[in-house]
């Protein structure tokens, strides 16, 4: 298992679960910038302009926020140049157990897997040894 | 419906003699309106709606009753529709209910308790399938809302309890008391946010099943309700709190839905604060004259996105995610002022802040 370090972007409009995430991401080691949106066209403008430092970035997106939901930040971010996009790696987050929601994540290229909320240290593990 | 109201009738005959003896006999019971051809009774049920009964002659020169009713069912769905002949041939009659989707026949000469009957009888029906029409599009509203429920439930009333359950899962990993307190303070916020959730389903409920129970309402006592409970939230966030009641006449309304609407309206505005603000405000105001309260709920806070205020007093929509909300409040002040016949305005900028102004018509 490699221990390469890693960026990671998590968007969810409570800022509980950016903490959550925030912490649990921390534990595991792999962090080398962290950074929180709960405003998901934030999130967007920051993809635009950050400057990369040559690490793979991994998103975790919640799917249901108001203003611009999870899966229209994955529409907006599918909209990017490619070789913006090629350094990031998505991840949706919900707690609603809808399935039309999880057939949709399948249909997005961008997006690697659907989570269940909450993170957990295992749950972000099974994440980390892909990479 | 009261029985002082006259069942209204209309008859379709193109003998003049017919319809002044139909008239003539029924005009005591019904409500009768008679026309002498097909133009004119169409005429007739357009400028009254609420025509519950249609009786047509079979044999009219331009067109037979069954055609006529034939005719009319996709404009005038509703009235039940009665045919009159004196050829009682079988073959009519399988016409008439077949095509015309004729409710009741009658056989010339008609006996007048035959008519009487078939009429009554007829309003029933009318009066019974026009309920159930309102009640299949009440229930059609009820799927809906319970779909988007659904939908919405698992998000916000389950999001605070994965949340809490995350935080146990790191506190599980931590040695730090320090830290786990922070954590405990946490899982407080997302269990209060739960009950909050659970609150406003809880008033969604009592709107939408509950009664209007209209009693006296003294808006000095409901204030006073009402600062007592924003005292301490003005206090701890530092917004001042003004109130005044000008009340100078009885006003009856639903004592519980007002206090949802205000409740909501309040809420909103000391949560929807600018946090940098030094001279933060709440305004509210009441006032009662001549049968109609004014309630107005000012703020100076963040203001709502002009792309947002059309959508606002919809279930589940949030315009922020500044502060926590469920989605729920404004659907639930629209929502009792629907019961109370009340309605609504606002008017917000980012500059100025936000002013719901409610008025209320006495019941």
């Amino acid at each position: 298992m490699s221990q390469e370090k890693l960026n990671f972007i998590v968007i969810d409009d409570s800022k509980l679960d950016c903490f959550i995430a925030e912490k649990i991401i921390k534990n595991s080691g792999r962090s080398e910038v962290i950074t929180t949106f709960q405003q998901a066209p934030d999130a967007i403008t920051y993809i635009k302009s950050v400057s990369a430092n040559g690490l793979m970035t991994i998103i975790f997106v919640d799917i249901q926020m108001p203003i611009m939901n999870g899966f229209e930040f994955v529409e907006t971010f599918e909209s990017l140049p490619q070789e913006l996009r090629s350094n990031y790696s998505i991840y949706m987050l919900s707690s609603s157990i809808n399935e039309n929601d999880i057939a949709r994540v399948k249909g997005y290229s961008s997006v690697k897997q659907f989570l269940n909320k909450p993170l957990t240290n295992a749950s972000i593990s099974m994440v980390l040894e892909q990479f | 419906m009261s029985k002082k109201e006259k069942i209204k009738v209309l008859y379709i005959d193109d003998e003049p003699n017919n319809l002044v003896s139909f008239k003539a006999s029924f005009r005591f019971d019904y409500n009768v309106y008679v026309a002498n051809n097909t133009d004119e009774a169409i005429a007739h049920l357009r400028e009254n709606p609420d025509i519950s009964v249609v009786l047509s002659d079979q044999k009219m020169p331009d067109k037979t009753g069954v055609e006529f009713f034939e005719e009319i069912r996709k404009e005038f769905p509703n009235p039940v529709r009665v045919l009159i002949t004196g050829y009682a041939d079988i073959e009519s009659v399988i016409n008439a209910i077949n095509r015309g989707h004729v409710y009741r026949y009658i056989k010339k000469p008609w006996a007048e308790d035959d008519v009487k009957s078939a009429i009554d009888q007829s309003h029933k029906f009318y009066i019974t399938s026009s309920m159930l029409a309102i009640k299949n599009e009440e229930l059609q509203k009820a799927y809906n809302e319970l779909d988007k429920f659904a939908y919405s439930a698992t998000h916000d009333m389950r999001g605070p309890i994965l949340s809490v359950l995350g935080i146990i899962d790191l506190a599980k990993n931590t040695g730090d008391i320090a830290e786990v307190k922070e954590m405990l303070d946490m899982m407080e916020n997302a269990i209060l946010k739960l009950d909050n959730y659970i609150q406003n389903l809880h008033d969604y409920y009592s709107i939408r099943r509950g009664e209007v129970e209209i009693t006296e309402i003294n808006f000095e006592d409901v204030v006073k309700d009402l600062s007592d409970i924003y005292e301490v939230t003005s206090k701890m966030n530092n917004v001042k709190f003004d109130k005044s009641v000008n009340q100078g006449e009885p006003f009856r309304s639903d004592d519980v839905s007002i206090k949802i609407i205000l409740n909501n309206l309040l809420s909103n505005a000391f949560k929807y604060q600018k946090k940098d603000n030094s001279d933060k405000r709440v305004d509210l105001n009441v006032t009662v004259n001549k049968g109609v309260a004014v309630l107005t709920v000012k703020d100076n806070g963040i203001g709502i996105p002009e792309n947002s205020v059309s959508q606002i007093f919809n279930m589940f929509y949030r315009a922020t995610t500044e502060e926590v909300g469920s989605g729920f409040g404004l659907y639930n002040v629209k929502d009792a002022l629907g019961k109370l016949g009340g309605n609504i305005e606002v008017t917000s900028s980012g500059s100025e802040g936000t002013t719901f102004t409610v008025t209320i018509p006495n019941k």
